[in-house]
């Protein structure tokens, strides 16, 4: 016999599949019987599969974060400071890792139902305090690491802030861990920029749906707070306009593109994966502007469904191109406003989708491909 | 072994910016001339392996390429974040200093 909690009668599913996600592990245990109860109660054999499978994922691994601290040295991961659910420290830079990493979980999990990194529940470790004068962040293949910036030269010198000032920094080294378990593209030339813009466009929208901004609201910049006062620039890049994030002596200038005419053709850093983003970055950013409202929520969820399902490791922007435009017709429709604006995207940096016939039909017509096939509809153009 | 000239590159990275300088022992106050010589003597620069980049696809990690100029050879390095052996990381840290400080004259 199932004994049933007092809880089962009064709150609705969203919320207890939320306390089973986010609850004390009591609390999870609870809410995830009381999930089961009610479904078996209603006979609704289908959402007691879903939600037992959803609730057994929960339970074996939820929202786990772990913080090293790597006290300046280079071994890895360093000592354990901060465990999940444990009070904040005084060290800035383990606090930000760990909601930072915190903040990532939640847009995977809240918005594209994605338990953790691995979609299984793999824990987030996090090291901070990565050597000395270490300008910057990386995912190592299991966890994300992050420099302090120029913390050993005089002020006066100092170009970089630690690495977890900016949370779409944290947020982009945690989709390079998605990124490893999905389309695991290739990190070189056009298969690496578009890893590269992967990371961009999830770390902007972490930091787009932390602080519950628009596409017309947010500032579509990466690494913002990250130049120090010494550096005439606002961030390392800019998706909504490539090239113009920074423009300093020292530093140099912002080499951006953000269209296919001004691609970057170097050797350096894997064939310019950091450069080249500019043109994927900035189609991401043409789309979601196009279809206005929350970013995550259209142009996030084609782009998260072809990271997932479409992409694979040597895809290049014109494959992109093509499978967004695809995924969009998919979950939205063909010819849907969401399509266009895929499409509108791609052109705007110089690569064209869906030629300038009408889109193909992918099952979304099917009474119309039907009745053309009768006679009874004009044939299309 | 007198070692005469010392190249270092840095790309990569979450940034994408390189940096590099091109040094001429000579040129460079003795004590600092001196802590470089120790510290490729340490690591016995000549016989290092030319690739050491271990996994190479590795997001957002730097790439150093250090070249090294005596009388009698040339040897190049590249190596990166992680794979760089642990003695490396006090000339690195040096090359990146001095990198920077060029580029800003």
């Amino acid at each position: 016999m199932h004994k049933r909690s007092p809880i089962n009668c009064i709150v609705p599913p969203h919320v207890l599949r939320n306390i089973a996600t986010h609850g004390t592990d009591a609390q999870k245990n609870l809410a995830i019987e009381t999930i089961k109860g009610s479904a078996q109660m209603r006979g609704q054999r289908q959402a007691l599969a879903e939600f037992s499978v959803a609730a057994f994922r929960v339970a074996v691994g939820g929202k786990e974060r772990v913080i090293y601290d790597a006290k300046h040295g280079s071994s890895l991961p360093g000592t354990v400071v901060r465990k999940e659910g444990e009070a904040p420290t005084a060290d800035v830079a383990v606090n930000e890792a760990y909601d930072g990493s915190g903040y990532t979980y939640d847009l995977y999990n809240d918005i594209y139902q994605r338990n953790s990194i691995d979609g299984n529940g793999m824990r987030l470790d996090s090291t901070v305090h990565y050597r000395v004068g270490y300008d910057n962040a990386f995912w190592d293949g299991e966890q994300m690491v992050y420099g302090d910036g120029d913390e050993n030269l005089p002020e006066a010198e100092r170009l970089f802030n630690r690495f977890t000032i900016a949370l779409d920094v944290i947020g982009h080294e945690l989709t390079h861990g998605v990124t490893q378990y999905e389309a695991k593209l290739t990190y070189s030339q056009q298969p690496g920029a578009l890893n590269e813009s992967m990371s961009d466009v999830f770390g902007s929208l972490v930091k787009q749906h932390h602080l519950q901004q628009t596409a017309a609201d947010a500032d579509w910049l990466i690494g913002q707070g990250l130049l120090t006062q010494n550096v005439k620039g606002v961030a390392l890049r800019s998706m909504k306009a490539p090239g113009t994030a920074y423009d300093d002596p020292v530093l140099g200038k912002d080499p951006q593109p953000a269209h296919m005419k001004d691609y970057v053709n170097t050797l350096n850093d894997n064939g310019g994966v950091h450069i080249n983003s500019g043109i994927p970055n900035h189609a991401f950013y043409v789309i979601a502007t196009e279809l206005g409202g929350y970013a995550w929520e259209k142009a996030g969820q084609i782009w998260y469904v072809t990271l997932k399902d479409k992409l694979t490791a040597n895809s290049k922007f014109q494959d992109c191109a093509n499978l967004t435009y695809q995924t969009a017709a998919d979950l939205f429709g063909v010819g849907s406003v969401e399509q266009q604006a895929v499409q509108k995207g791609w052109a705007e940096v110089g690569i064209t989708v869906g030629g300038t016939t009408p889109p193909p039909d992918t099952g979304g017509g099917c009474l119309e491909a039907l009745l053309r096939l009768l006679g009874a509809a004009p044939a299309k153009q | 072994m007198q070692i005469e000239r010392i190249k270092f590159e840095r790309t990569g990275g979450f940034a994408g910016i390189r940096i590099a300088t091109d040094l001429k022992l000579d040129d460079l106050p003795d004590e600092q001339a001196h802590t470089i010589s120790e510290l490729l003597d340490d690591l016995d620069f000549g016989e290092l392996p030319e690739q050491m980049m271990g996994n190479a696809n590795m997001p957002d990690q730097f790439t150093y390429t250090i070249t090294v100029e005596t009388k009698k050879w040339e040897h190049t390095v590249t190596t990166g974040d992680t794979s760089a052996p642990e003695k490396m990381q006090e000339l690195l840290q040096l090359l990146n200093r001095l990198a920077r400080t060029q580029k800003k004259q």
